[in-house]
């Protein structure tokens, strides 16, 4: 899941960063209103946290471009700002959550991952998939009674792949949505944890579509 | 008195009084003294013909030709009278019958006018005069009765003070027309600052006329300034909370990150105050940003910002379907200002959404103070547990975040407007009913005074 946190202060903003990452996003992190705006522009995120205070371009506007720009993640505003005239004008301006400071962590997460499955349409609290259900808390994935800690970037991959089932992905498309912008990014990499994930899932879970990609149980 | 049109009235009224009072008395005394005039001078003419009749004899008798006297003088007291002195020989007119003028002590040439009572109390003006005949004093006096003349004087002036007044009574209808007419700009004005205290209006028209366009222009000039001042704080406070909040998340965060045993008091402890300072501050904002009944605010609009209100509230809570009733009656705008009514709605219908199972009913009762009724059918709330929910930061049950903080507000706001909370079960959904009672503004109150156009 690539994420995109606009958020000017640093030591949250690094704080965040380091969770989130734990939990299996990619993280971009921009501290102003202008980056973020770009950053959102250019690149296919899953879900965008939105701070209201930034410097160079104030949230609302930059979400307002957004919109306006057809961007279509979902985006959590995240903010000090806690009056219902804010949180309304906010979600009037096409906000998808609203998060008031101070915020416990996993009330953030929770959030985001309820942002990003109803985005993809998914329905119900945890992803589950041809008898295959992936436990979001644990990064791991179980079937029957039997369990299978996954690393990171399995983690990352396979709910990727879930939370869009029977759909070609491209090696390239799920690079972008796996790993942040400053990471290595090599697509053959991905071939490797495919490889990986069928090791674990079995061979016929995720099929390749030679030249296109890889669909993760029937095609559509 | 302060109502300019009654002073203009009573001003008015006052002046054309005195006018007429006035009038009344010279036009009257004019007249009495004009008739008193004519009436002399007739007598005079009726003396100098009764001189013209006497013939003197040598030895101081005399006779007065009968042929000259008109009849009048010879019915009995047919109020034409004469009496002639000639060297003290007096003689009278038969219509004086028994009675007489009384005598005159006059140098000859001389004259005398007097009003007297005369036979049978007729109010008779007397005219005599001293002439010289044949070497002889001859004083002759005529009367006549005045009373059908002061009759008819009295009349005339009677007559004259009832056109007077109705001269008045039609002057003061004229001028009520055109004090009405050169007011309704004014009027106009004074409608407006009804408007204004309703909160229909944010400003007030500056077409009046120039005698009062300096006021108007003050008072909008003061809206706007207030409304600044508002806008400005509430950016500020914004501002505030922005740099405040950031670091203390950080902060209750490293409070809540896993730590070894040594350290777990100093840590709970970070957490409590963190805790302390992040409610604190939430409670001064909160109370900071309440714009209150100031005058020339934008309302909330229960046409407008409801639907707006509610859109916000289903999308953040996407996940929960609920229905809400709405009986809002006849009501538009509540006595809250906009953001207030945003902040106090905002907070009632988002608790009831945590609690409801799929109904929340929203009832507006406006009379002398509006009441605000938010019901739910949700589980409701124990008798205990209201004191406790009411409570700043009272949590009735932490797995519902934010439930009982919201209603902490709601009561810190119903109370800073003068208004109450009340939370009992609601009847019609079994749930929790919270009834928040809020006076009508007293520029509410005050618009019945404003006159009527």
């Amino acid at each position: 899941m690539r994420l995109l946190l606009a958020e000017d202060d640093p030591g949250l903003a690094e704080r965040l960063k380091g969770f989130l990452d734990k939990q299996g996003f990619a993280v971009d992190a921009v501290d102003n209103g202008v980056d973020a705006e770009f950053n959102a522009l250019e690149i296919p995120y899953d879900v965008i946290v939105l701070d209201l205070g930034l410097p160079q371009r104030p949230g609302l506007e930059v979400l307002a471009n957004w919109r306006r720009a057809q961007m279509q993640a979902p985006v959590l505003i995240l903010t000090a700002r806690d009056t219902w005239q804010e949180k309304v004008e906010g979600l009037q301006r096409g906000a998808d959550d609203y998060l008031t400071k101070p915020f416990r962590e996993e009330e953030l997460l929770a959030r985001l991952q309820a942002l990003v499955r109803r985005s993809t349409g998914t329905v119900g609290e945890t992803l589950a998939m041809h008898g295959w259900v992936l436990d979001e808390a644990t990064q791991s994935v179980s079937r029957d009674d039997q369990q299978w800690q996954l690393t990171g970037t399995e983690f990352r991959l396979l709910r990727y792949f879930m939370l869009h089932p029977g759909r070609i992905l491209s090696r390239a498309s799920l690079t972008e949505h796996v790993y942040e912008e400053d990471a290595d990014r090599d697509s053959n990499v991905i071939e490797v944890y495919v490889r990986r994930l069928r090791e674990k899932l079995g061979k016929d879970i995720i099929t390749t579509r030679r030249g296109q990609g890889y669909v993760f149980g029937q095609l559509k | 008195m302060t109502s300019l049109r009654s002073r203009l009235g009573l001003g008015l009224i006052t002046s054309l009084l005195v006018m007429l009072a006035l009038l009344w008395a010279t036009v009257g005394y004019s007249v009495h003294l004009l008739m008193e005039n004519q009436l002399a001078s007739r007598l005079e003419h009726d003396a100098e013909t009764l001189l013209g009749g006497i013939t003197i004899a040598a030895d101081g008798t005399y006779l007065l030709d009968s042929h000259r006297l008109q009849g009048i003088y010879l019915q009995p007291y047919s109020g034409h009278y004469y009496q002639i002195d000639v060297n003290g020989h007096i003689s009278r007119s038969r219509s004086l019958w028994d009675e007489s003028l009384p005598p005159q002590q006059l140098a000859i040439g001389e004259t005398r006018q007097a009003f007297l009572d005369g036979p049978q109390q007729q109010p008779l003006l007397v005219w005599s005069r001293a002439y010289k005949k044949q070497d002889h004093k001859v004083i002759i006096s005529v009367a006549e009765d005045m009373l059908a003349i002061q009759e008819g004087l009295w009349r005339f002036q009677w007559q004259l003070l009832a056109w007077g007044l109705a001269v008045v009574a039609l002057l003061l209808l004229l001028q009520h027309y055109i004090v009405v007419r050169s007011l309704r700009p004014v009027s106009a004005a004074a409608a407006d600052i009804a408007r204004l205290e309703q909160g229909e209006i944010t400003e007030l028209r500056e077409q009046v006329p120039d005698e009062v366009s300096p006021l108007v222009r003050a008072i909008n000039m003061l809206l706007q300034r207030q409304q600044m001042r508002l806008q400005r704080s509430r950016e500020a406070l914004g501002n505030l909370a922005h740099s405040l909040k950031t670091p203390l998340t950080v902060l209750l965060q490293l409070a809540a990150e896993k730590i070894p045993d040594s350290d777990r008091a100093a840590h709970a402890q970070l957490q409590d105050y963190s805790r302390q300072i992040d409610q604190l501050m939430g409670a001064s904002l909160r109370r900071a940003r309440l714009a209150g009944d100031g005058l020339g605010a934008s309302r909330f609009d229960l046409q407008q910002d409801l639907p707006v209100l509610l859109d916000t509230l289903s999308r953040l809570h996407r996940d929960r379907t609920i229905h809400v009733e709405q009986e809002l009656g006849n009501t538009r705008l509540l006595p809250l200002e906009q953001q207030d009514g945003m902040e106090l709605l905002g907070n009632l219908l988002d608790n009831a959404w945590k609690w409801a199972h799929t109904t929340i009913r929203l009832t507006i009762i406006a009379g002398r103070k509006t009441d605000i009724v938010v019901e739910d059918d949700g589980a409701g709330i124990e008798a205990d547990e209201l004191d406790r929910i009411l409570q700043r930061g009272g949590r009735q049950d932490e797995t519902v975040a934010g439930h009982g903080i919201g209603l902490s507000v709601v009561r810190g706001m119903a109370e800073e407007l003068g208004g109450s909370v009340e939370i009992g079960r609601s009847e019609n959904l079994g749930g929790l009913r919270i009834t928040v009672s809020l006076p009508m503004s007293h520029s509410h109150t005050g618009s019945d005074s404003v006159p009527a156009k």
